[in-house]
Formats: structure tokens, C-alpha cells, sequence
């Protein structure tokens, strides 16, 4: 095999690819990225068991092969080339190492058979539908932080994609939740995603996607089976497993009887959460919302240091209420939320509140309170 | 087969499967009867771990010659008064131990009555295997002597099963001295092959005699580390004492409970010690503790067990919060020191810093250590070598004065009246020494100020309580019935905690709040975790253990570390804040955070004294 390729072209792909790899592993072959070179594309493979990216990009090959290298150690090398440079991929004939050549420099990396390369058997994929980036990456980013990270409710450690409604009403719905707050954001269905099962994308591979689409404007064709799911973006191909495990019916929690609506500006409240919580304790920081007449009155209260409020003109007109939250929680939110203008929904301090913009509409989130 | 009645006999050897478990079994037995024969001095003799010979001889009441015979016929006892078995004040009533060791040994009772006219004499008995002998006059000044003889000689089987010569003795060694624990006013002789013979002398009654005693079964340590608890509530006393948290041992071998005088090896005893250390403690390190609890004989059940090892309490919950409450009380009170042993250790780590060193002859050992400990000094052999090389390893002579920095002005001399004095220097960045009056105190700055830091912070979760987080989904637990009424019945105390549960159904719980310090927490692990406890222990300390470790690790990254350079304004202000702080003697692992050394150690190592 040998292989002829501008540095950018490789680097590009090459970090693309190398961050599927876990590093540590304890099959040595986990850590190498399958090098592929046939008919003028070089294909770049890294897997983790359950992730697996696919990478091509045009280069000189003759003759074509393929072998395996570490994948970590590639990267840092082609990294440190001199930009602009040529890099030159040249397997030995017994195919026990591959020369990497750019300018004066010159590199062997031990290789590991490409037969015993990992194949993620994608299977038959039973839906196919196409986002543009855009929506792609705003499913993924309203509601990506709410994904669980606790281990042993394994169903929560990813976004729960699936068609929600019925008839004219429905929409293709991304839903996360930790337990304490839940985040749900609906785009049109799009062409081919009738019918499609619900599925839960893991956590790894929602930030894997995210990365990818960072800074492209292109369509990403989505394939998924009730098993599998591959993201086609550009001329990477993602495929990863799904989480079996069924997803709670997050409907229930959603409240819809809440009456006391809170209407404020959203950079201000924002602000002002994170101003008074200064003097909260590290964990914990719990920031008191107390409801009066047209004022807000945020408090926070830390023993050890001492204390904040802060007023905000907002408006209102149901019973005083006093409600806690965990201000990080009412951070992230906030942080989410496109519209000038911030909808709270209030019940009472031991149920659910419900978040939304005020016209923005397709994203909600739900908060539970604290007991401080 | 046909049915058929088992013989006398074979009906005392089985009952001594359970009584007589091995030559130490006998021993507790035989002692036991002394005891409650009124005996003020007694005598314990073995061989071979036991195994070829028992003697045990007391100066108590002795038997008449008709009572003798009776004595070692199954179910025969002069300690039951009528047929009421919750009125029993005497260590043994079941009338099993003698003809139990009369069936699988070659028992000899020699036995004469107290109070008896000059012309009487005593009387000895033999039975062997069960086989017993005629009564024959025999010579004894006075009380009984009793001689077992080739223990399980009748039950091979039995003998297999027995370890060690060594181990025996070890096991015979480890009854007398729960049981000389338990009666500080009766004088004990231990003879036996294995060891030299050890007596410890009759002490006064009460508890200036019972420290004596401990501090003699114990070792001297225990006094110096101790401190004195007692509670008392409804006519039940716990009194005792208990180790400081610095005086800590690998296993959990030196906890005494005694209840009515009488041994006991109890659960509840284990979990109220590692409730009451929690916070002091690391999990896997235990402290010594001797706790006697009297109640009226009826408000305990001692016939749980043929040996007498278990009781039953009628109220086990008062006896359990009587205990926790005396430990904690006196821990709370004497919780500033620290253990004493860690500035011995010290002293022994020090040697004459100008002798030549010659490399392949190791005299130093020899010559540069302390003399023999004898005293406060005692200590130096027993401490745990792993400290002695730390604290040798800070006090290198070498570098020390590279790092060191010192307070020159004369500190103020209201400062040196307290107990941790005024600071004079820093050494290594790490360690701050201050001089008091009679000595000077060496403080690790990192633990201290950890531990400064972690008070505070329970403190402020003590008043203000935990903020609970409401789950969105409730966690639905799937536990045991038993374990849900458990956790139920401790619901108000785990809320306080920060963990809201209510029932779901017949089979499961709902988690509705979680302590928010925790963060997203694994709550069903943390239920079963928690049931688990209350079914063995009677206490939620995995939730409690929990929070503080969280609280711990923040109290480790708020605090000074070890080599931060500290100004004397600060090294007093630490040194104050330590002196008013409860528990600031050891840090969260147990470890000691100053130790301290008299002047008179310090003279002691230049030959002064």
C-alpha cells in the first residue's frame, strides 16, 4: 500500500476519527484506526464496540491495502507535521509496520492485522430520512444537557428520539432527562421517519454528532433500525449502537395544569440567578424564588458566608408563591432558551414547573424544585 | 432401627457438643463457678493448650460431700432459687458444665465446705467418661480444685477438631481475661506452658479498680488513651471506658461488652461502637472499648445461648441509645486529645544526631535507643512501627534546617498557659511547632485545618439541615417487605438526611427526594444499601457516611495544604481554633493531627533524667 495525501486533508479526518477512540483499552486493536486506500480515497475506521466513524477523503494510491495503526500516536504525529506538507503512507512488504513520510521526517508504526479489525454489523436499516444540519444540531443541543449520567439508569444516558403525536400534530421529538429536570424539543417529521420506533442515541455518540455537524451547513441523512442508528454527514459515516432499554413515559411528568405563569426577561432573570448564587456553597446551591405582586425576589442564603437578593420587575398576578431551585439547573435552562422573553409555569414548591419561551415555540423543559 | 432412649451418658456427651466447644470453653466454665462460688482469688493451670490438663482452684464457699455427688449429675444446680429463670444473678444456672466435662474427661472435683469445725475435711470426687467414682476424703485447706484431665479423651472426634496447642492457650488466655475484666476485685493466676505466668492482683471494686484492671489486661496504653463514660436511664448503668479515635486497632478484637459481670459477644455492641466512632474513623480501623452494663436481671435474657455468649434484651432499644449516648458523650468530651503514644513513638525515633556511623555494624539500634520503656514512655514498643518510621523520616536531622523557619520574639506568655501553646516555628511548610509550658506540641497543619474545615461544615448541615432535591420520576425500590417497614419506621430521620421515601404498593418504595449535595445519585442502590444497615445494625449510617465523605472531600480541598508557608498570626489562630473545637485531635482518618512531647520525654533523650 502506499498513499499520497495533503496533511490538512488527513489531520482533518484524522481528529474526526481518533476521538472514538477510548484510551485505554484491553483489546490492543481498539486503539488502532483502520487504514484504508483503494481507487484514489484513503478510508479512515475507529471503533469502540458500540461507535463506530468512517471517514473518506480523496488521495494518490498505488498500490491500494490496508492495515491498522495506533490511532492516538497517527494523530499526534500528523499533527506535528509541518503544515502544507505531503504525507506519505507506505506499508513494508511483510506489512508488519507503515512508514508515514512528510518532508525530512520520517515515522514506522507497528501495525496490527486488519482482518481482526472490529466490524460493527450494521444490519438492515428500517427508516431513512434526511435534517439539515441546523435542525440536526438544535434536537441535539437543547437537549443534551439533561442527559443522565448516572450508570445505573443506563435508559436515561441518552436523547430519546422518536415521532410524538398523532395525525397533523405530530413531530420528530428529542427528549432527555436526569431525574430532576427534563428537556424536550420537536422539529417537523421529516420525509421517511413515519413509523420509525423510538430509539435512545447514547451519550457518546450524541457528542460524537454534535462535533461533526459544529461547522457544517449540510443535510445529514439519518438511518436507523430499532438496534442501530448512522449519521451520514458529508463523507463521514457514523453508525452506533442504540441504548435497549425503554425510555420512562416522560409525558406524565410534563405538567399541564400549572396556573401561575411568570413572565420574564430572560437575560435579566439569567443574570441575576447567577449573580446571587456567588455565595452559594459549591454543591447544592439551591436560589429561593419568591413571587409577590409584579416582583420577583431571588435570594440566596449560605451560612458559612453570607447572603444575596436580587428584585426583578416581571409579571405576574396569581398568589405569592416561594419556590427553590438549584441554580445551575436554572442556569442551563436559561442558557438554552433563544427568546428574549421566558415563560415559568409554577403549580406549588414540591411539583414540577414547566420552562418555555415565551414565542419561540418546539422546546420545553421541566424543573423540579428544591426543598431548602 | 428401633427407637430407643439414649443412655445418661451419651446424653451428657452430646449436650457437651454444645457446652464444652474446646479446653477454653471449659476453663470459662469452671472460672464461672468459682465466681459465683464467692471465690476472691482463683488459679488457672493448663498444659498443652488445655488439652492434657485444666486446674482451676478458687478460695470460695467449696460444697459439702452430698452436694459434691450431686454436683456433677446433669440438671443439678445450687444457683436456681425455685423455678424462675428471669431472676437468675448468677454467671451459670443451668446445671450442664460439670457432668458435660465429666463425660468426654477425666474430671477430679476436690471440694471443701466453708465455715465447717476444724475436725472436717474436704472431699474429692473422680468421673471419667461419665463413670463416676465413689467420694473419698481427701486434703484441701479450703474453696474447690478442680482438675480436668485429658479433655475429649472419651470423644476422639471432638479432639480432632481442637487447633493448636498454641492456639488453645491463646483461646483459655482470651476467657480468663474477659473474665478478670468483668470482676477487677478477684485476684487471677494464668499458669500455662505456653507463657509465663501472669497474676493480676485484686484491685479495689468500683471504677478506680476496674481502669486498673484494664490498664493491666490491656496494657498501660489503654488508661493513658481512655476516657471515662457512663449514662444511666430506667434503672439500666452502662459504665466503662473507651478508646480515643488515635488509639485504634486493625481489627475489632478489642471491644468488651459486659453485661451483669457476665462476657457477652453482641451485635449490638459492634454497631453502637461503629455508630458512635463514624466520624472519627476510617471503616476498616476499630477502637478498643470496654463497656459494662448492669440492669435488673429481668430485663435480660441470658438463656439464649449453652454457652452464655448471646443475650437478649427486653428493651434493646434503650440499652442501644444508652450506649451510643455514653460513648458519643464521652468522646465529645475528651475529644480534643489525641492519643499520647504518637509523641512516644516519636521520642524512640530520635537518636544522637553526632555519632559516627559505621556502615556494616548496626550498634545505633542498640545503643542510641531509649533504655527500656518503663511509664509514659511505655509505649514506644507497642506504637505501630509504620508511624515511628514517618515521624523518623520528618526528623532527619539533615535538611531540617534548610526548611525550618523560626518565630524569634518571645511569645506571649498567656499563650503558653494553653494547652497547645504558642508557635514557634514552622518546619518542612508543614508542621507547626509550638511550646507550652511543659513541653511543645507538633501539629500537622493540613490534617488540622482539614479537620477544622469539616467540623464546620457538619455544623452547618446540622442547623440548617439538608436541601433535598424532588425527583422528577420518583425511583421505585422493589425491596423485601421486612426491609420497607424498616426503612418506613426511619422515615423522619432519613428526610432529615435529605432523602424523602414513601411506600408504593405492597413490595416497593418511592424515592421521591434526594439529599442535593449528592447530586445525581444512584437512590435504589442507596435504599437496598440502607435497608441492609438497618437490618444489621439498627442505623442509617450509609447515608450519613456518605454525606460527609462528601463533606470530607470538600473540607480536603478547603483547607491549608501541607507545604503552604504559614505566618505566626496564623499558626496561632489555627492552633486557637483547634483548642475550641470539638474532635479536632485526629484528622477524618483517624490519624492523630499534633502530637505532643513533655518536657520531661525531651530531658529524658539528653540523659537529664
Amino acid at each position: 500500500m502506499k498513499v499520497t495525501i495533503e496533511r490538512a486533508e488527513l489531520l482533518k479526518s484524522l481528529s474526526h476519527v481518533h476521538r472514538v477512540v477510548e484510551r485505554r483499552n484491553t483489546i490492543p486493536i481498539l486503539a488502532n484506526v483502520l487504514v484504508r486506500a483503494e481507487k484514489s480515497a484513503l478510508s479512515l475506521k475507529a471503533t469502540d464496540l458500540d461507535l463506530e466513524v468512517i471517514e473518506s477523503i480523496a488521495a494518490e494510491v498505488a498500490p491500494a491495502g490496508s492495515t491498522t495503526v495506533p490511532a492516538h500516536m497517527f494523530y499526534e504525529i500528523v499533527r506535528k507535521l509541518p503544515e502544507g506538507s505531503q504525507v506519505v503512507l507506505e506499508s513494508s512488504s511483510d506489512r508488519a509496520v507503515l512508514a508515514v513520510r512528510a518532508g525530512r521526517s520520517c515515522f514506522t508504526l507497528q501495525t496490527l492485522p486488519e482482518s481482526d479489525f472490529p466490524d460493527l454489523a450494521a444490519g438492515d436499516m428500517t427508516h431513512k430520512f434526511t435534517l439539515a444540519g441546523a435542525d440536526l444540531r438544535r434536537l441535539i443541543d437543547k437537549t443534551q444537557f439533561a442527559i443522565s449520567t448516572e450508570e445505573t439508569r443506563y435508559y436515561l444516558n441518552g436523547i430519546y428520539l422518536h415521532v410524538a403525536g398523532a395525525g397533523k400534530e405530530q413531530s420528530l421529538r428529542a427528549v432527555a432527562t436526569d431525574g430532576h429536570r427534563l428537556a424536550q424539543t420537536d422539529l417537523p417529521v421529516p420525509a421517511g421517519a413515519a413509523g420509525m420506533p423510538g430509539v435512545i442515541v447514547p451519550r457518546k455518540t450524541v457528542t460524537e454528532v454534535q462535533r461533526l455537524i459544529e461547522d457544517s451547513q449540510a443535510e445529514v441523512s439519518i438511518e436507523l433500525s430499532s438496534a442501530k442508528i448512522r449519521f451520514t454527514i458529508g463523507n463521514v459515516v457514523l453508525t452506533s449502537k442504540l441504548i435497549d432499554g425503554t425510555f420512562p413515559d416522560y409525558q406524565r411528568v410534563i405538567p399541564s395544569g400549572n396556573d401561575k405563569e411568570l413572565v420574564v426577561d430572560k437575560k435579566d432573570f439569567e443574570a441575576a440567578v447567577d449573580r446571587v448564587s456567588t455565595v452559594s456553597s459549591e454543591r447544592g446551591r439551591a436560589v429561593k424564588l419568591s413571587l409577590t405582586g409584579g416582583k420577583l425576589t431571588l435570594s440566596v442564603t449560605n451560612p458559612d458566608s453570607g447572603s444575596a437578593t436580587e428584585e426583578i420587575e416581571v409579571e405576574y398576578d396569581s398568589d405569592p408563591i416561594d419556590i427553590g431551585f438549584n441554580s445551575r439547573y436554572l442556569l442551563d435552562i436559561a442558557a438554552q432558551l433563544d427568546g428574549e422573553v421566558a415563560v415559568l409555569r409554577l403549580a406549588d414548591p414540591g411539583s414540577p414547573t414547566l420552562i418555555e419561551d415565551k414565542d419561540a415555540k418546539g422546546s420545553l423543559y421541566v424543573l423540579m424544585p428544591m426543598r431548602v | 432401627m428401633p427407637v430407643r432412649q439414649l443412655s445418661e451418658t451419651l446424653v451428657n456427651r452430646i449436650a457437651a457438643g454444645e457446652v464444652v466447644e474446646r479446653p477454653a470453653s471449659v476453663v470459662k466454665e469452671l472460672v464461672e463457678n468459682a465466681l459465683d462460688a464467692g471465690a476472691h482469688r482463683i488459679e488457672i493451670a493448663t498444659d498443652g493448650g488445655g488439652r492434657r490438663l485444666i486446674r482451676v482452684a478458687d478460695d470460695g464457699s467449696g460444697m459439702s460431700s452430698a452436694d459434691l455427688d450431686l454436683a456433677v449429675e446433669r440438671h443439678a444446680t445450687s444457683k436456681l432459687d425455685g423455678d424462675d429463670l428471669l431472676q437468675i444473678s448468677t454467671l451459670g444456672f443451668r446445671g450442664e458444665a460439670l457432668p458435660s466435662i465429666g463425660s468426654v474427661a477425666r474430671l477430679t472435683i476436690t471440694t471443701r465446705q466453708a465455715g465447717q469445725a476444724s475436725g472436717d475435711h474436704a472431699w474429692a470426687i473422680t468421673v471419667d467418661a461419665g463413670a463416676k467414682s465413689e467420694i473419698k476424703p481427701a486434703a484441701l485447706s479450703e474453696g474447690t480444685r478442680v482438675e480436668v484431665k485429658d479433655l475429649f479423651y472419651a470423644t476422639p472426634a471432638r479432639l480432632k477438631f481442637l487447633k493448636s496447642d498454641r492456639s488453645e492457650a491463646e483461646a483459655v488466655r482470651e476467657v480468663v481475661r474477659r473474665l478478670a475484666m468483668s470482676r477487677p476485685d478477684v485476684a487471677f493466676t494464668l499458669v500455662s506452658d505456653e507463657r509465663a505466668p501472669v497474676t493480676w492482683p485484686a484491685a479495689l471494686p468500683g471504677a478506680p479498680g476496674r481502669l486498673a484492671r484494664l490498664a493491666d489486661i490491656l496494657g498501660s496504653d489503654f488508661r493513658a488513651n481512655s476516657v471515662e463514660v457512663g449514662a444511666e436511664r430506667d434503672g439500666v448503668v452502662v459504665e466503662g471506658y473507651a478508646g480515643l479515635p488515635t488509639h485504634n486497632r486493625a481489627n475489632s478484637l478489642g471491644q468488651y461488652l459486659f453485661v451483669n459481670g457476665r462476657p457477652v459477644r453482641d451485635k449490638l455492641l459492634i454497631g453502637v461502637i461503629r455508630g458512635a466512632y463514624a466520624d472519627y474513623l476510617p471503616r476498616d480501623r476499630h477502637p478498643v472499648v470496654a463497656l459494662f452494663v448492669t440492669l435488673p436481671p429481668r430485663e435480660v435474657d441470658v438463656n439464649v445461648h449453652p454457652a452464655k455468649t448471646e443475650v437478649r434484651f427486653r428493651d434493646n432499644t434503650l440499652v442501644r441509645s444508652l450506649l451510643m449516648h455514653a460513648l458519643k458523650d464521652g468522646l465529645a468530651r475528651d475529644a480534643q486529645r489525641a492519643a499520647s503514644t504518637g509523641g512516644s513513638a516519636t521520642i524512640a525515633a530520635f537518636r544522637p544526631a553526632a555519632l559516627p556511623r559505621r556502615d556494616n555494624f548496626d550498634w545505633r539500634r542498640s545503643l542510641s535507643r531509649p533504655l527500656p520503656p518503663r511509664g509514659a514512655l511505655a509505649a514506644w514498643s507497642t506504637a505501630e512501627p509504620g508511624f515511628a518510621e514517618a515521624a523518623q523520616s520528618v526528623f532527619d536531622v539533615g535538611s531540617a534546617a534548610a526548611t525550618a523557619r523560626v518565630e524569634m520574639a518571645e511569645p506571649a506568655s498567656d499563650l503558653l498557659d494553653r494547652p497547645l501553646g504558642a508557635a514557634r516555628a514552622q518546619v518542612h511548610d508543614t508542621y507547626i511547632v509550638s511550646q507550652t509550658r511543659d513541653g511543645l506540641v507538633i501539629v500537622d497543619q493540613h490534617a488540622a485545618h482539614e479537620r477544622l474545615v469539616y467540623e464546620r461544615m457538619k455544623a452547618g448541615l446540622d442547623q440548617n439541615g439538608i436541601a433535598r432535591q424532588i425527583l422528577l420520576i420518583p425511583d421505585i425500590v422493589e425491596l423485601d417487605p421486612a426491609d420497607i417497614e424498616r426503612l418506613l419506621s426511619r422515615s423522619e430521620e432519613l428526610k432529615r438526611f435529605g432523602l424523602a421515601i414513601e411506600p408504593f404498593g405492597p413490595g416497593a418504595i418511592a424515592v421521591r427526594e434526594t439529599p442535593s449535595m449528592l447530586g445525581e445519585i444512584d437512590a435504589a442502590a442507596l435504599a437496598r444499601d440502607l435497608a441492609e444497615h438497618l437490618a444489621e445494625w439498627d442505623e442509617a449510617l450509609p447515608l450519613e457516611r456518605r454525606l460527609m465523605h462528601v463533606a470530607a472531600t470538600m473540607a480536603c480541598y478547603g483547607s491549608v495544604r501541607a507545604g503552604r508557608r504559614l505566618k505566626p498570626e496564623e499558626m496561632n489562630a489555627l492552633l486557637r481554633e483547634m483548642e475550641t473545637t470539638p474532635n479536632s485531635g485526629q484528622c477524618n482518618h483517624g490519624r492523630p493531627t499534633y502530637v505532643e512531647l513533655k518536657l520531661t520525654d525531651i530531658e529524658r533523650l539528653f540523659g537529664r533524667r
